[in-house]
């Protein structure tokens, strides 16, 4: 169980600062197609951001509601993957073959864009959710066994 | 559609996996329809491949549309589609068997168990038809880690063993990291067939040797090779009843076929013959684990832990035929591979049935099973007849192939343990009939215990398939001769 950081500091900077990691994680994650970064990255980091809410304002925040919530989504990002996937096998070609996205009106290298972007932001969810599940099941059992069975 | 399907046998119990905890939030019971009709699905599936394959070739498989060497590639030939073949149906038979018996065996956790045997089953398809060494590894450990949750997925004493499982495997699974490393940082690549163009010209650089020994011990640990065998009996002995015949009958020898992979399709059968030793190390090896399995197994009281020494046996069986160089013996090797695949099953199923209805953990209590069940005592019978190597089962031809390929090989060491090892394994199947046929009965067994369609269903099954495979041995063979042998053997 984690309690609430007692130092103002603390937690008016983090008031401050989550947000913005949120945005910087997903500026790396849109980022990624044309430079450095990507899904794994910015999964990363906006499941840190969600993860340093819960360790400024204690488990039971309402800041911290989000990180419990998303905990539910553990697979959710591989389905999204495979949502992509599946549709590029349905369109014709090898699984994860962008330009068999069968999306009228755009160019086959828009297709392979749009087919990066929502992998990695599959990947992303992924990521974020599994980084938050490790930090739960070391530092509270019964958080997670709560949310599991309902 | 056809040119897909190699992809599609491992996507579809992949996803199914990864929804199932979501899909099954609220409704615990449908799990199990999810797992058995994704198996159903992969049998049709893997057997159509099978046919598409013997009919028109070899299917690479670029995921992504990447060309390889560059992408990632998937490999289906005909050696591929036939262990995928039986790796489908025993996965069915398994889920069959486990209908009745798991709810009680894995403490209620049954949508954690049918999770985990949907990702350990497509990890295992992965490490069939992965096309580089790298996925490889990945697929090794998924299906590693979805073993070791396995065990464990009941709690209290096969945590354990489960643990032990963890700390060895993992082990394995760097030393093969480490190995792949190795071939990589020499060749600068990892696909299978770009790096079998380039080794034959590296061999003299002791990287390359020293990250092919690396390799074969990481496998030599995930199949249970004797010496790296001792994970395996506590893990297979405290494993859930419904757990262990899976376990048993495809983990270790999809391992074996990944190292059987790197020796015949990345070595290349003229570096494994002219220029490295590799074979006749892993003869050896094989012909001592064949023996002291078998002597292991001698000593043992408790039944599954019997039967799981009587599987690292088999394994050195089965690497006495691989390796022996020519075909003969290769074809053997992979026919006793899919024969042994059958027999480890239909053994660790009646010792499930025996644990789950009548408590019958050692050979003591055998017994007591056959005034009970003659339906359960045949089948102990047909798998025993199977594991010594009698006709007309399976288990009889593969090894008489084995046996004609190291004749052919002259290698007598090979033979001698073959047979050492065949007498050893009537030995303790003398010292279970013995309990079984001389039992005296007690009252206790006159009460009758139904035991339900579906143990019946999976239970004959697979001992049909002992009989069936040793009586279309011919046919098979043949198939296997066409379909499977490596380039150049």
């Amino acid at each position: 169980m984690i309690q609430p950081h007692d130092s103002i500091i603390v937690q008016s900077l983090g008031r401050f600062l989550i947000p913005v990691i949120q945005i910087f994680g997903l500026y790396v994650l849109f980022f990624g197609q044309y430079g450095p970064g990507g899904g794994f990255v910015g999964g990363v980091i906006l499941g840190t951001s969600m993860l340093l809410a819960v360790l400024i304002f204690g488990h039971d925040a309402s800041r911290s509601q989000l990180a419990k919530k998303v905990l539910h989504g553990d697979g959710v990002g591989m389905l999204i993957y495979a949502g992509v996937g599946g549709l590029c096998l349905i369109g014709g070609g090898e699984f994860l073959n962008y330009a068999n996205l069968e999306i009228p009106g755009l160019e086959i290298s828009a297709r392979r864009s749009l087919g990066i972007v929502l992998t990695q932001i599959g990947v992303a969810v992924d990521v974020a959710v599994t980084a938050i599940s490790i930090v739960f099941s070391l530092s509270a059992q019964e958080i997670i066994e709560d949310s599991l069975n309902g | 559609m056809s040119r897909h399907l190699p992809a599609l046998l491992f996507l579809v119990p992949l996803f199914a996996a990864i929804s199932m905890p979501i899909v099954c939030l609220r409704h615990r019971a449908w799990s199990r329809s999810i797992a058995l009709s994704v198996l159903c699905s992969m049998v049709v599936f893997s057997i159509m491949n099978l046919v598409n394959i013997f009919q028109h070739g070899e299917i690479h498989y670029a995921f992504s549309g990447w060309p390889p060497p560059l992408g990632i590639e998937w490999v289906a030939d005909g050696l591929a589609s036939v262990v995928l073949v039986a790796l489908s149906l025993l996965g069915l038979v398994t889920l069959i068997f486990a209908g009745p018996t798991s709810p009680k065996d894995l403490g209620g956790r049954i949508v954690h168990y049918y999770t985990l045997i949907l990702l350990l089953i497509s990890a295992l398809t992965g490490i069939v038809f992965a096309g580089d060494l790298f996925n490889l590894f990945v697929f090794l450990e998924v299906a590693a880690l979805a073993s070791y949750a396995l065990v464990g997925v009941a709690g209290g004493k096969a945590l354990m063993a489960a643990f032990r499982y963890l700390i060895l495997g993992t082990l394995g699974a760097s030393l093969y990291l480490l190995g792949v490393s190795y071939f990589y940082a020499e060749t600068g690549t990892l696909n299978m067939a770009d790096m079998a163009e380039q080794l034959p010209h590296l061999l003299t650089s002791k990287a390359v040797l020293g990250g092919l020994l690396f390799m074969f011990i990481g496998l030599g640990i995930k199949m249970a090779l004797v010496p790296f065998h001792a994970w395996l009996p506590d893990a297979y002995t405290h494993a859930p009843d419904s757990v262990t015949p899976i376990l048993a009958a495809l983990v270790t020898k999809v391992a074996l076929l990944g190292w059987v992979r790197i020796m015949f399709w990345v070595l290349g059968i003229k570096v494994a013959v002219d220029d490295t030793p590799v074979l006749l190390l892993v003869g050896l090896l094989g012909s001592l684990a064949a023996v002291i399995g078998a002597v292991l197994a001698l000593t043992q009281q408790d039944l599954k832990r019997m039967f799981a020494y009587g599987g690292i046996s088999h394994i050195g069986i089965i690497l006495i035929g691989v390796s022996q160089g020519n075909q003969t013996g290769f074809v053997g090797g992979v026919f006793y591979l899919l024969n042994d695949a059958v027999m480890q099953a239909s053994l660790f199923f009646i010792a499930g049935v025996a644990i789950s209805l009548y408590g019958v953990y050692t050979i003591e209590d055998v017994g007591r099973i056959a005034k009970q069940s003659p339906l359960l005592t045949s089948a102990l019978v047909i798998a025993a007849m199977g594991m010594i190597g009698l006709p007309p089962t399976g288990g009889f031809f593969g090894k008489w192939y084995i046996i004609l390929g190291a004749l052919e090989a002259n290698n007598y060491v090979a033979v001698g343990a073959v047979l050492l090892s065949t007498m050893l394994t009537l030995a303790y199947f003398v010292r279970i009939f013995e309990r079984v046929f001389r039992h005296a009965p007690t009252l206790s067994d006159a009460r009758p215990i139904e035991i339900p369609i579906q143990i019946k269903l999976s239970v004959g099954f697979t001992s049909m398939a002992i009989i069936v495979l040793g009586l279309l041995s011919d046919p098979i063979v043949g198939l296997l001769i066409d379909h499977t042998l490596p380039p150049g053997l």
